[in-house]
C-alpha cells in the first residue's frame, strides 16, 4: 500500500516541473526578476523590461508550455520571426515622431552615420571570437541601438541569436544615461560641452508632408531588405503629419503600439530559456553589444568635432552621440550631460535632429549588410 | 557578385564598405532635406485647412 502511495506520488511529480529544474533555471528566472527590479526601482525602460523579465520567468518555470508550439507566446514569437511586428513597432513610433529637427538641420544627419562606428567594431570582434559573418552581421547591429532593427536583421542574418542579441540591445538602449555620459565627457572640453547651438527654423507642413514620402520612396529603392520597417516609419509619420487622420495616428502612436509592444517583449522574454541561452555565446554577444555602443557613442561625439572644424556656427559635440539612434533616450541623454554642465543649455530639440538620422542610419547599414551578404 | 569570405578579411571588408557607403547615402539623403524648403516657394498648406478633418 504505502510502496503503491509512494510510486503513485512519484508519478505525480514526474508530471510536474518540479523534477525538471536545474540550476540554470534559478539563474535565468533571476535575470528576469533582475529586469522587473530595474524596470520598477529604477525606472529603466519599464515598457519593455517588465513583459520581457516577466516572460523570462515564466518560460523558465519547467512545465511551463507557453513558449511551446501551440502555446501563446510561441505565437507572440510567431509574429516577430515573420517580421510582422518589428514593421509595426515603426509604424507606432512614426505617428509619434516629430522629424522637424531632423529637417531643420540637414547637416547634422551625417552623425547618424557617424556614431555607427560600433557596428562594425562588433561586427569585426566577433568574426575574430569565431561566430560566421552572418552571425557577426547580426551582433554588429546591436550598435545600431534600435530594437525593432536589431530584431529584423537578426532574423534575416542569424534567427538562432534572437534571443542574446534582442536582450543586448534593449538593454543597453535602457543603460544609455548610464554607458553614454562617461565617454562623452572624456572625449570633450568643457568649452566644448559649453558650446550654446543656434535656434532651429521652423519647418513647414508642406514639408513635413513631403518628408515621408521622399524616405519612404529612397528607402524602397535602395534598400529594400529594410524597407518594410522604414516604410511604415515613415507611413504613420504621414498619418501625423497630414492632420487630417488623427485617428489613425492616434491608433498607430496609441493602442497599436501598445498592443505591439506588449507581443514584442513577450516573444522576447520568451527566447529567453536557460536551455538556449546560457552559454559562452550568449556572455559574448553581451560584451560584443556593450563595446558597441562605446565605439558608437565615440565616435559620434569624434565626428562632432571634426564637423566643427569645418562649421562657421560650431555644433555642441555632445548632440554626436545621439546620432547612434534609440529614440530619444540618446537625445535626452546629450541633453541632461549639457544641461549639467550649463544649466542654461537645452540640447534636447537639437539632439533629437541627428538621434532621428541614427534610425535611418542603422537601417540603411543594416540594409546595406544584407545586400553585400546576399540576403533578401 | 562575388561572396565576401567568411573570415576576419571579409569581416573587415564589409565593414569598410558599409561604412563609407552609410555615409554617402546619408549625405545623400541630407542634400534632399537641404532643398527641401524649396518647395515652400511654390505651395504653402495652412495647418488650420487640415486640422477641420472630414
Amino acid at each position: 500500500m504505502l510502496d503503491q502511495l509512494l510510486s503513485l506520488f512519484e508519478s505525480l511529480m514526474g508530471q510536474t516541473g518540479l523534477a525538471h529544474l536545474y540550476w540554470g533555471n534559478f539563474v535565468m528566472i533571476a535575470v528576469g526578476a533582475g529586469m522587473i527590479y530595474l524596470a520598477v526601482a529604477k525606472k529603466c525602460e519599464p515598457f519593455l523590461l517588465i513583459g520581457i523579465g516577466f516572460a523570462c520567468i515564466v518560460v523558465n518555470i519547467p512545465g511551463s508550455d507557453l513558449a511551446l508550439p501551440g502555446g501563446l507566446f510561441n505565437y507572440a514569437y510567431k509574429g516577430v520571426s515573420l517580421l510582422i511586428i518589428p514593421p509595426l513597432i515603426f509604424l507606432g513610433v512614426g505617428a509619434i515622431t516629430d522629424f522637424g529637427p531632423m529637417i531643420a538641420n540637414p547637416k547634422l544627419v551625417l552623425l547618424g552615420a557617424g556614431a555607427h562606428l560600433g557596428i562594425f567594431v562588433a561586427l569585426i570582434l566577433a568574426k575574430v571570437l569565431g561566430f560566421t559573418l552572418s552571425e557577426a552581421g547580426a551582433i554588429g547591429i546591436i550598435g545600431g541601438a534600435d530594437g525593432p532593427m536589431a530584431i529584423f536583421v537578426t532574423m534575416k542574418l542569424a534567427p538562432h541569436l534572437l534571443s542574446p542579441i534582442s536582450v543586448a540591445a534593449y538593454s543597453y538602449m535602457a543603460l544609455m544615461p548610464v554607458i553614454q555620459p562617461p565617454v562623452m565627457r572624456l572625449l570633450t572640453t568643457k568649452a566644448e560641452r559649453n558650446i550654446q547651438m543656434a535656434q532651429l527654423r521652423k519647418v513647414s507642413r508642406l514639408e513635413r508632408i513631403i518628408f515621408p514620402l521622399v524616405i519612404a520612396g529612397i528607402v524602397n529603392l535602395f534598400f529594400p531588405p529594410v524597407a518594410p520597417l522604414v516604410t511604415m516609419l515613415m507611413l504613420g509619420n504621414l498619418f501625423r503629419e497630414v492632420l487630417l487622420v488623427g485617428r489613425l495616428a492616434e491608433t498607430a502612436g496609441g493602442a497599436l503600439l501598445n498592443v505591439v509592444t506588449i507581443i514584442l517583449t513577450v516573444a522576447i522574454g520568451s527566447t529567453m530559456s536557460a536551455k538556449t541561452f546560457l552559454s559562452l555565446e550568449t556572455i559574448e554577444i553581451i560584451g560584443l553589444g556593450l563595446l558597441a555602443f562605446v565605439f558608437g557613442t565615440a565616435s559620434g561625439v569624434v565626428l562632432a568635432k571634426i564637423m566643427n572644424l569645418f562649421l562657421k556656427t560650431k555644433i555642441n559635440p555632445l548632440i554626436g552621440s545621439a546620432g547612434i539612434a534609440s529614440v530619444p533616450i540618446a537625445a535626452r541623454v546629450s541633453h541632461i550631460v549639457a544641461n549639467k554642465e550649463n544649466p542654461k543649455l537645452f540640447l534636447i530639440y537639437h539632439a533629437m535632429g541627428p538621434n532621428l538620422a541614427g534610425v535611418f542610419g542603422t537601417a540603411i547599414s543594416g540594409g546595406i549588410l544584407l545586400a553585400l551578404l546576399g540576403v533578401k | 557578385m562575388t561572396p565576401i569570405p567568411d573570415n576576419v578579411h571579409g569581416a573587415i571588408l564589409i565593414s569598410i564598405i558599409d561604412f563609407v557607403l552609410s555615409f554617402v547615402i546619408i549625405s545623400g539623403i541630407g542634400v534632399v532635406l537641404a532643398i527641401l524648403p524649396v518647395v515652400n516657394r511654390y505651395w504653402a498648406i495652412d495647418d488650420k485647412d487640415l486640422k477641420g478633418g472630414h
